[in-house]
């Protein structure tokens, strides 16, 4: 064994500990191929909502001051798996067509037009939202997400977003 | 230096000639204690198959529908993920050869005679190993996975009495289903690993706290200090050295050849030809080939029994010198040993020979593997499509909101819970789902303690007395004493369907 050696001269020693590095060295660099790998066979994958444009309505049908309530079906990657699932979106006809999600900021459930009282309420929390998106009261701490769109050939089109819930700035997820 | 004389018997007390000392365990010469190495080896392929059989089990998904989709995933879309599945795939099969050499080299130290629980560990080790690369061919679903299923299955029916149900058992069904990839990932992945560490575990640990080391290993060990010659090369180049020294070139060695070669991997299973020739991974060739020449039930017996009586013979062998065939041999074990073991290499490695040798030979074989070739590599060249995840649509669809499925409720629906309740308990009662909350149905509520319809107005006024939680929230202001009324009155009215 290495320390059993301590008789050798000084040169002999020192080179003893370079070469017993070798060793070392050598499960070291097997240890450190495999962790890299590891290491980037693991990272986490971002589970991103495909950036298609989604038709949501024809312009021509979108009129008047009220918004208008539309579901759009969306397309989410994660890994191996991609899922689709249905959202709602409401259209502000009055306010040059901006889409609005209508998933409130503050918890995420659904909040709905409310004709009568003209503004968005959520069922869970009662948040409350004037007709153009704007926060009334409730606890949501922002407004409701403006979605990004855009008019091709007479069809307005959205990209359905998530935004991270309970903030005040507005983060997308991913 | 005469290692004879050096030598621990332990507890194994027997007398030993000293040619033959000499021969085995005698003076420890370079080349010898680099040939020593192979357990080294050993571990190394097996700590690399564990290490790369974890990272495969952070994505793969033992089912019919999405073993194929996560490995193609693996191997295509992920970072690594093609060079650590070669590595898993290559390094079984050079794990098999390393443990056979291992083996030989065991044998040829006289271990069945010194040390005999390294032995029977080395041999249960390669039938554990032979296990784990059978059971793991089956599990990236492909084609070839799909088919070498169905060799296995067949082999194990054609068993005679036990075939019918060992096949049933080794399926988990009457047939080849999603149930065979749960049942051959829990035996590769958990049952296997863990009698391999077992055994592993026993001869690092157990074994050498119990017993000391071969003089002749002490030998190598020591060669710097005990030899008359004292050079530097000595003093340094112990056995530890020499260990992590041959290890490190044959993990290099498959690291390149894992980058070169990636791991097979076909078209999903779901597109398999009747027409497809299965071939077995490399350390079964030579079982496939010896199958080709017996036919049937026969067939079944040499494929399981043939390899079964090797391994029995093996593992018995410190145990045969108490036999009758001491009658008619000097040396039973060493005989018998040296026999299984020269005639096993022999035979597989003929086997194997003649198998690649045919499947050239034969035109049209040729062309049906050349066929099969093109096929894994166009589907290789594909791009990986992720899997749609059928997600649970009830929720979402707006069919489901919709319309009521019938038996809910035979009225439809005050006015003030569609406005105020439909939202969130659905517009017939039936529950629904917002964001990341469930809302619970109220269908067969009334059937519940305190549901009654002045519970029902409570709720409505209080939901707090009721130890209901937000965001069940009170309507005490929202809706007209009528309006509760109304509502408490219809939803004692709902079913719960069936």
């Amino acid at each position: 064994m290495w320390h059993n050696n301590s008789s050798g001269s000084a040169p002999d020693r020192s080179r003893r500990a370079f070469v017993l590095l070798l060793p070392l060295a050598a499960i070291g660099g097997m240890f450190a191929t495999i962790a890299t790998a590891a290491f980037r066979f693991l990272r986490p994958a971002v589970a991103a909502s495909s950036e298609k444009w989604i038709d949501v309505a024809s312009v021509a049908e979108l009129s008047g001051n009220k918004p208008v309530l539309r579901k759009v079906v969306a397309e989410k990657v994660a890994g191996w798996a991609r899922s689709l699932a249905e959202h709602s979106v409401y259209i502000l006809p009055g306010k040059n067509n901006q889409v609005l999600s209508a998933v409130c900021p503050h918890e995420g459930c659904e909040v709905s037009w409310r004709d009568d009282e003209n503004v968005f309420s959520c069922p869970c929390h009662d948040s409350n939202f004037a007709a153009d998106g704007s926060r009334i009261y409730g606890p949501a701490r922002r407004g409701l997400d403006p979605l990004p769109s855009r008019i091709t050939d007479g069809k307005l089109q959205v990209q359905y977003l998530s935004f991270v819930n309970n903030t005040q700035e507005r983060t997308p997820r991913g | 230096m005469s290692a004879a004389e050096k030598i621990d018997f332990g507890d194994l007390k027997l007398a030993r000639p000293k040619p033959l000392a000499d021969a085995s365990d005698g003076g420890a010469t370079g080349w010898r204690c680099w040939v020593w190495t192979t357990t080294a080896v050993v571990l190394m392929l097996l700590f690399v198959q564990l290490t790369t059989g974890l990272l495969l089990a952070f994505y793969y998904v033992p089912s019919a529908d999405h073993a194929h989709t996560t490995v193609s995933f693996i191997e295509k879309a992920l970072p690594s993920g093609s060079w650590i599945r070669a590595l898993h795939h290559h390094g079984s099969q050079w794990l098999v050869l390393f443990l056979f050499l291992h083996l030989v080299e065991l044998f040829w130290r006289g271990a069945y005679r010194t040390k005999v629980t390294r032995w029977v560990g080395a041999v249960v080790l390669l039938a554990l190993v032979m296990a784990a690369g059978a059971t793991g061919y089956s599990l990236p679903w492909d084609v070839r996975a799909f088919f070498s299923t169905r060799v296995a299955e067949g082999i194990v029916n054609g068993l005679p009495l036990v075939g019918t149900s060992a096949r049933a058992w080794l399926l988990g069904s009457n047939e080849i289903s999603t149930l065979t990839i749960s049942r051959f990932f829990a035996l590769h992945v958990f049952v296997t690993p863990l009698l391999i560490l077992l055994v592993v575990g026993w001869q690092l640990f157990v074994r050498s706290s119990t017993r000391p080391y071969a003089t002749a290993e002490h030998d190598c060990e020591n060669r710097g200090r005990s030899t008359v010659k004292k050079t530097w090369r000595s003093s340094v180049l112990n056995q530890a050295t020499r260990n992590v020294l041959t290890a490190t070139v044959v993990f290099v060695l498959l690291a390149l050849f894992a980058h070169k070669f990636p791991a097979p991997l076909g078209p999903s299973a779901a597109n398999a030809a009747a027409d497809y020739l299965p071939r077995p991974g490399a350390q079964f060739v030579w079982l496939y080939q010896t199958l080709k020449y017996v036919p049937g039930a026969l067939g079944s017996l040499v494929g399981v029994v043939l390899p079964g009586l090797v391994l029995l013979t093996l593992v018995g062998l410190p145990w045969l010198d108490k036999t009758p065939l001491k009658l008619i041999m000097n040396h039973p074990r060493r005989n018998t040993g040296a026999v299984i073991l020269s005639l096993s290499l022999i035979f597989i490695a003929t086997m194997t020979l003649v198998s690649y040798v045919s499947d050239r030979r034969d035109p049209r074989t040729r062309k049906q593997l050349a066929r099969q070739a093109a096929e894994e590599t166009a589907f290789r060249r594909e791009p990986f499509v992720p899997a749609l995840l059928k997600e649970d649509a009830g929720a979402t669809s707006p069919a489901a909101l919709a319309s009521p499925s019938p038996g809910i409720s035979a009225t439809s629906p005050p006015a003030a819970y569609t406005k105020f309740c439909a939202t969130c308990h659905g517009a017939h009662g039936e529950g629904a789902r917002q964001g990341p909350l469930k809302f619970p149905p109220l269908l067969g509520v009334a059937e519940k303690p305190h549901r009654s319809v002045d519970d029902i107005i409570g709720i409505l006024n209080d939901p707090t007395a009721y130890r209901l939680e937000p965001p069940m929230k009170s309507f005490a202001t929202k809706l007209t004493d009528d309006e509760k009324r109304e509502i408490a009155n219809w939803i004692v009215t709902l079913k719960k369907t069936q």
